[in-house]
């Protein structure tokens, strides 16, 4: 545990101030900043009163001394989470947030928040102009490093089983850097195409925009960005890797899982050969998807981005035995062989010419076999995917009437809802509650098909209701051709006497690290997790990949961590970001009319225009922020970024506390008569700050409605201070000198523009005051005595103000603004005394932090050895605020001086 | 009204087309707004922010009704 003298708590002016005194001084100082830099509110602010100095000037130079100083350890983007006492000392827990950048190589350069894609509101500007997720919070900052603003991983990229970054693509697409969003994709899978086209994406599902009109279309997006892609570049654009490992891998299997597998390995520079016992790779992609949703090519291209890294796939091969793969010199097998055999029924008649299972009729029909069956009736069993892809093949085969018979209701069918539907428009029939119970034939060829009715019982193991038959209501049907579809199992079988299988056939895996019982065997895919879905056998190819690396470079497989993500974002507050949300209507799904579907296998699904991907992209909602997109990690010269970041958690000693955790402002959206949030010209005066420093975030002091440079600007004095309506009955000391300081700022910067100040009384003591209020009087700024009743906004953006005009007679007059700035009052910010546990740091009755004995020891607080410095215990100016830091350093040396001495 | 966060969120979306407009030559913020068919306020955000990231500049002139022009910066894309 790191011990110090004193913990500092806000790095303000005031909280700079005391530390270097007392690093001065000799002392050991912590200094905790929840920011990402030094320097408080002071460092946002154009001048200071009333000598009009610049304000970062007097700033820069002391957080220069403070990042540098020997004695002050500062920790910024960090809170001190709790603050105990232990043996005469102080015990602190502190928390520094991940900030995904390592400050040791980051240069400052910005070459992240240029190659940002994400934007948000900029705090360092009040909102007045956007920032990145990747920021520097602005020019002058201390310490002048990147941060990466992440508030966890969008729940669309954590849903995906192979973790691509949706939310990262989809942020490229928006910005229409779509081939960038192909190779974000690629990080990830080797397959985009076929993913674009088939996958059943399960980040749709999760998806916060589905909790407002309807979840972003992201797999089409994915579609387009893969087309896109494709049609620039119909070869990859790379070779093999130059640095080869000299280690070999067989993989056993060409579906996703195995070419995912295969793909990582050999970007790793393994040889990879993968193993195919049909006449093509691909997997289930090429011989089961049917082609109307998954065109050919599209699969061919994607492999090609598997064989381009060198990868040889030997077709037509079968691998009956993994330890001669061993024997021939491959270090390490990935088994993923899927599930290619057909669950049969076991009723009378199944074997029976023209009773075909799901998965040879598909295959067939993929491999160019024509089945006549024009004109044939053609029944489907089973409720799956693959049953109703049977179904719509059989339609495009000819078949006059197709009928799928599925032993539940509707509601428990396995298959996608828009899977019936699109079927249904293509005129199968769907008939629920009935199976088969023999199928009839005359000479070994079928003829007739006997179903029964069924009904549902209790649930069963799977939680669905139990079909039971409902005795003596046999029916028969004339069939042609039966395809059945009620189950694949794995294809294993050649392997069972090598490894562990389970009961079901699956192969026996560690679930995290995809090992075998035989050590160098990994296996993934629907081998293993029964049938599943292309992405998530990539995923467990990604996942075998990267075990595999490990365990032939020898290192322990159980330290490893896979695939780092922080959890997922909350949805709710991912909401609670906004005020309002614009409905923002998806696009729907464009498909080819059905009787032109049913045709030939042409695609049914008609992608998406650039400008459709634009709009759905511009939905997306950002969740976790930042998007993952990876453009800062290729972006930066330092190679700075790093997602691997967690945060930490420190303790410390420490002998004495400052609290200097400064003010809040008061949100003059609690005055909605002033319209502050409502009307763009209606700004506060911190803004106004920002618009009037060097640093401003436009060229000029502009209205924010549109651009145009003020003419006739306004002042609203006490908004939120002196006022029991909002609970802040106080003054807040500093607004009439800001004001006056801005007015005459104003006066410099437009020297055409009136400016007109509404106060009740102008509050200027201290030294110099008086006559800086008199300077901006002489130079023509208005004052007008009168408190402003409300605001009202006209067409052009202009404003209307209803104010009391005390010194004529208290008439009630309205004047026009083009420009109006809210003078906020000053808020304390009370929530420091959590920190403190077991003991309480007391607040005075307006909850500032109580000064227990504010005329002889002003740093002292309730809490022996805290001492409090700046606006923390009450609204003061910059001079105010750096003497209290004075007389908070004096008295924490002579509290730790007399406490050493044992008092 | 529309919120900030939204509307800034929209400004990667729609730098494209603000860079396609400003081609024609330097325009204020609601020359920009009328060919883009979207409100002053939120063009503003877009502008401003693109102009935070070297994508546009200001021209010296200001027009009479007091806007400044913007036009395309060379060097960031
Ligand atoms: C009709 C149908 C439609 C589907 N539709 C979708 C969809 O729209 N979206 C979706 O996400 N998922 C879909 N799926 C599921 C998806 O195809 C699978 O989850 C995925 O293909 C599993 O990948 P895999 O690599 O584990 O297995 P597979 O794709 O089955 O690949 C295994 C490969 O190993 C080969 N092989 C087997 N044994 C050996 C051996 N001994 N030696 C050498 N090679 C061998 C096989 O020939 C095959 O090429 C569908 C499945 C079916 C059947
Ligand atoms: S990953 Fe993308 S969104 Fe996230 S900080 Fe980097 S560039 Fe910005
Ligand atoms: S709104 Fe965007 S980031 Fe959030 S889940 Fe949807 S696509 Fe992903």
């Amino acid at each position: 545990m790191k011990k110090y003298d004193v913990l500092i708590v806000g790095a303000g002016i005031a909280g700079m101030e005391t530390a270097l005194n007392l690093g001065d001084m000799g002392y050991k100082v912590l200094l905790v900043e929840r920011e990402p830099s030094i320097g408080g509110k002071m460092i946002l602010l154009s001048k200071v009163f009333p000598t009009l100095d610049c304000a970062s000037c007097i700033s820069t130079p002391k957080m220069a001394a403070t990042a540098n100083h020997p004695n002050i350890h500062l920790m910024t983007s960090s809170e001190v989470k709790e603050v105990s006492r232990k043996n005469g000392n102080f015990r602190a827990r502190v928390f520094r947030r991940a900030v995904f950048v390592d400050p040791a190589k980051c240069t400052g350069c910005q070459e992240c928040e240029f190659a940002c894609t994400v934007a948000v509101p900029d705090e360092f500007n009040f909102g007045l102009v956007a920032r990145r997720a990747a920021f520097i919070p602005f020019p002058q900052a201390v310490p002048k490093k990147a941060v990466i603003e992440r508030a966890g991983t969008s729940p669309c990229s954590f849903a995906c089983p192979t973790y691509i970054k949706a939310h990262g693509y989809i942020s490229l697409a928006r910005s229409g850097k779509f081939e960038e969003a192909f190779h974000l994709i690629m990080e990830d899978a080797p397959l985009v195409g076929s993913l674009g086209r088939a996958c059943y994406a399960p980040c749709e599902g999760e998806c916060t925009r589905g909790l407002l009109e309807g979840p972003l279309p992201i797999r089409r997006i994915k579609r387009f960005i893969a087309e896109y892609y494709y049609s620039r570049h119909p070869e990859p654009e790379y070779g093999p890797p130059e640095k080869r490992n000299g280690k070999r891998v067989a993989v056993v299997g060409s579906g996703p899982a195995g070419l995912s597998a295969a793909y990582f390995l050999a970007r790793n520079g393994y040889e990879v050969t993968v193993f195919e016992a049909q006449a093509e790779p691909g997997g289930m992609l090429r011989y089961a998807l049917p082609s109307y949703r998954l065109p050919r090519d599209v699969v061919s291209r994607d492999v090609k981005n598997i064989t381009a890294l060198g990868v040889e796939i030997k077709t037509n091969h079968r691998v009956e035995s993994l330890k001669k793969l061993r024997e021939e010199g491959y270090h390490a097998v990935f088994l993923a062989v899927g599930t290619w055999k057909a669950r049969k029924m076991g009723i009378e008649g199944e074997n029976l010419r023209g009773v075909v299972d799901s998965i040879d009729f598909l295959k067939r029909v993929s491999e160019g076999e024509s089945f006549d069956l024009a004109g044939k009736t053609v029944l489907v069993v089973g409720g799956g995917n693959v049953a109703i892809d049977a179904a719509r093949v059989a339609r495009r085969l000819g078949a006059s009437r197709v009928v799928v018979q599925y032993r539940r209701s509707e509601k428990e069918m396995p298959a996608f809802r828009w899977e019936v539907e699109e079927a249904e428009e293509e005129g199968v029939e769907f008939q629920y509650l009935k199976n088969p119970v023999r199928f009839i034939g005359e000479d070994g060829q079928l003829r007739e098909v006997e179903s029964i009715r069924m009904r549902l019982g209790e649930p069963d193991e799977s939680g669905r209701r139990r079909p039971i038959p409902v005795e003596g209501s046999e029916e028969r049907m004339r069939v042609d051709f039966v395809v059945l579809a009620i189950g694949l199992k794995p294809s294993t079988s050649p392997f069972q006497d090598e490894i562990e299988l389970n009961k079901n056939g699956t192969v026996k895996v560690n679930p995290t690290t995809l090992q075998t019982s035989l050590p160098y065997v990994f296996a993934g895919g629907d081998a293993v997790l029964g049938p599943s879905t292309m992405v998530e056998a990539m995923g467990q190819g990604k996942r075998a990949a990267f075990f595999i690396d490990r365990f032939l470079r020898g290192e322990d497989l159980q330290e490893a961590e896979f695939e780092y993500k922080l959890p997922p974002a909350k949805k709710e507050e991912v909401l609670s970001r906004q005020l309002t949300h614009t409905r923002l209507n998806p696009v729907k799904k464009k498909l080819l009319p059905p009787e032109e579907r049913i045709k030939d296998f042409r695609e049914v699904e008609l992608p998406m225009t650039q400008e459709e991907v634009l709009y759905s992209s511009a939905r997306c909602l950002d969740c976790g922020i930042c998007s993952e997109c990876h453009q800062c990690i290729l972006a930066c010269p330092a190679d700075a970024i790093d997602f691997s970041q967690k945060a930490q958690e420190f303790e410390v000693e420490a002998e004495a506390v400052v609290v200097s955790q400064g003010f809040k402002l008061f949100p003059a959206e609690r005055k909605p008569r002033y319209g502050f949030g409502r009307f763009f010209n209606v700004i506060n005066a911190m803004q106004m700050d920002r618009l009037l420093a060097p640093t401003r975030p436009y060229n000029t002091i502009l209205r924010p409605s549109d651009g145009k440079v003020p003419e006739n600007i306004a002042y609203v004095l006490c908004t939120g201070s002196r006022d029991r309506t909002v609970n802040n009955p106080i003054c807040s000391q500093i607004c009439c000198m800001y004001s006056i300081k801005q007015a005459q700022l104003l006066m410099g910067a437009l020297p055409l523009a009136d400016i007109t100040v509404y106060y009740m009384d102008i509050r200027a003591f201290g030294k110099g005051y008086e006559e800086f209020f008199q300077q901006a009087s002489d130079m023509g700024v208005q004052f007008i005595k009168g408190r402003v009743a409300k605001i009202e906004e006209k067409e052009d953006g202009n404003l209307l103000l209803h104010y009391e005009d005390i010194e004529n007679g208290g008439v009630k007059k309205v004047a026009e603004h083009d420009l109006v700035v809210l003078s906020v009052g000053l808020l304390p910010n009370p929530e420091i005394t959590r920190i403190f546990k077991d003991e309480k740091l007391e607040l005075d009755e307006f909850y500032w932090v109580k000064q227990v004995e504010e005329d002889v020891s002003p740093a002292r607080t309730s809490l022996e050895g805290v001492f409090v410095a700046g606006t923390a215990a009450g609204p003061k100016d910059i001079p105010d605020s750096i003497l209290t830091a004075g007389a908070a350093s004096a008295e924490v040396a002579a509290y730790i001086e007399s406490k050493r001495r044992g008092r | 009204m529309k919120d900030k966060r939204e509307i800034i969120r929209e400004e990667m979306a729609m730098r494209g087309k603000i860079l396609e407009i400003l081609k024609e030559g330097a325009k204020t913020v609601p020359e920009v707004a009328t060919a883009l068919g979207r409100p002053t306020e939120e063009v503003m955000f877009w502008m401003m922010a693109m102009r935070k990231y070297g994508l546009i500049e200001e021209t010296e002139e200001m027009t009479e009704d007091g806007y400044y022009k913007y036009r395309l910066k060379e060097g960031r894309k």
